[in-house]
């Protein structure tokens, strides 16, 4: 796991981030475990409320369940859930690009043909 | 959430300083003590551990015990005082025999893993120094060796940075992680500090004092959400004071803290919010106790 301790974004948002990418990709799976609260602290050298933080983000999305003095699991992944997930997540970054697109005033149309083109590039 | 410690109305009475503290310590997790020189910090921490005689109110450990001269509860708290804490004439060996005198769970080996760890020596050496020829900073170490050393559920540590050299602090955050980590949620620290900046990644709730008495206290993640930091153009920083909490300026700007509630009106004239980091928080926190302690 990589972190910035001096970047805008906050710990625990990238921690949360990079468990949620782990988990909607299926590297981490349902019924697995996350390491305990205060070994991941202790290895990525930060507090244990900022991990405790993320995790509790994670379960708030359903991604993961506490269980009582055990630690957090991961949730088996509902197909059409994880599908909502991904969605939200391109919205979401499509709408930063349309913010951008706005100021750097491109119009529809163009934003279309660079989405394009990025698509077949990705895909090439 | 369970506490470790819950400090109700606690009092103690000086002739020119009164305590008056009411205070959570969680459980499984490191609090820090923040506040100014005279905030009534060792106070604090020595009327906890029995050092001094509290005047009044209480304080329960655990859930239920209250009396600090008992056996039991003596053995799971590990103390360490901000000076002083063996006698000079003592050497690593006589620290390691008469805690293995004062307490059950004192573990030797455990001791000179840790002497050795931070290049103190062994307290087996045949030549060792004494503990007054030892610097401020190979002192604190010591003694935190020989509070690690044992089994406990709580340490309450008084500036245990203050003399420590960068690295050396670094090491401390190291090693309040793993304390905390080795009983995954059983252990608790209590540390004070004047310098938050060093702890700030091995800080998990905060309790923030000025003049003897708790101005703020919580989960630090949580404290961060609470509040904003502000800063801005000193043009601006008329318009936003009255929505601040602290604020000083000066010829080109102005910064403080305030609710983050009051964010958008913040920026809508013209200040910077952010996220502030502890350090931040506490100097924020701490100069608008000075501010509401002087009107």
């Amino acid at each position: 796991m990589k972190i910035y301790q001096n970047s805008n974004e906050p710990i625990y948002k990238q921690i949360a981030s990079q468990l949620r990418d782990q988990i909607l990709s299926g590297k981490l799976k349902g019924g697995d475990a996350l390491p305990s609260i205060r070994a991941l602290a202790a290895d990525l050298k930060i507090s244990v409320i900022t991990t405790m933080k993320a995790y509790e983000e994670l379960a708030s999305e359903g991604l993961v369940t506490s269980s009582q003095g055990k630690g957090y699991f991961v949730n088996a992944q509902d197909m059409r859930l994880l599908a909502e997930q991904h969605l939200r997540r391109v919205e979401e970054n499509l709408t930063e690009a349309i913010r951008s697109a706005k100021i750097a005033g491109m119009s529809l149309d163009e934003v279309q043909e660079t989405l394009s083109a990025l698509w077949a590039l990705d895909a090439g | 959430m369970e506490n470790a410690v819950e400090i109700k109305e606690l009092t103690k009475k000086y002739k020119d300083f009164m305590l008056d503290v009411s205070a959570v310590i969680p459980k499984g997790f490191a609090s820090a003590l923040i506040g100014a020189n005279g905030a009534g910090k060792t106070t604090l921490i020595d009327t906890l551990c029995g050092v001094t005689a509290k005047t009044g109110g209480e304080a329960v450990y655990f859930g239920n015990m209250t009396d600090t001269d008992d056996d039991v509860l003596r053995n799971r708290i590990g103390y360490c005082s901000a000076t002083n804490f063996f006698p000079f004439d003592w050497k690593l060996k006589t620290i390691a025999e008469c805690m293995a005198i004062g307490y059950d769970s004192f573990d030797r080996a455990r001791f000179t893993e840790l002497c050795g760890r931070w290049s103190l020596g062994s307290p087996d050496d045949k030549k060792q120094k004494n503990i007054m020829k030892m610097s401020d900073g190979n002192r604190m170490r010591a003694a935190l060796a020989a509070v690690l050393a044992r089994d406990t559920d709580l340490l309450v540590l008084d500036e245990p940075a203050s003399s420590l050299d960068p690295l050396a602090r670094d090491q401390l955050c190291e090693m309040f992680r793993e304390y905390l980590a080795a009983k995954d949620g059983e252990r608790t620290i209590l540390f004070s500090t004047h310098n938050i900046a060093d702890m700030e990644f091995a800080t998990d709730y905060a309790i923030f004092m000025a003049h003897g008495k708790v101005v703020e206290q919580g989960f630090v993640e949580d404290l961060k959400d609470k509040y904003i930091l502000v800063h801005g153009e000193a043009q601006d920083g008329k318009k936003a004071r009255p929505l601040m909490l602290s604020y000083t300026v000066n010829n080109t700007s102005f910064e403080g803290i305030a609710l983050a509630d009051n964010s958008a009106n913040l920026q809508a004239v013209g200040a910077v919010t952010e996220r502030p980091t502890l350090q931040q928080l506490s100097v924020g926190i701490l100069r608008k106790a000075e501010e509401d302690a002087g009107k």
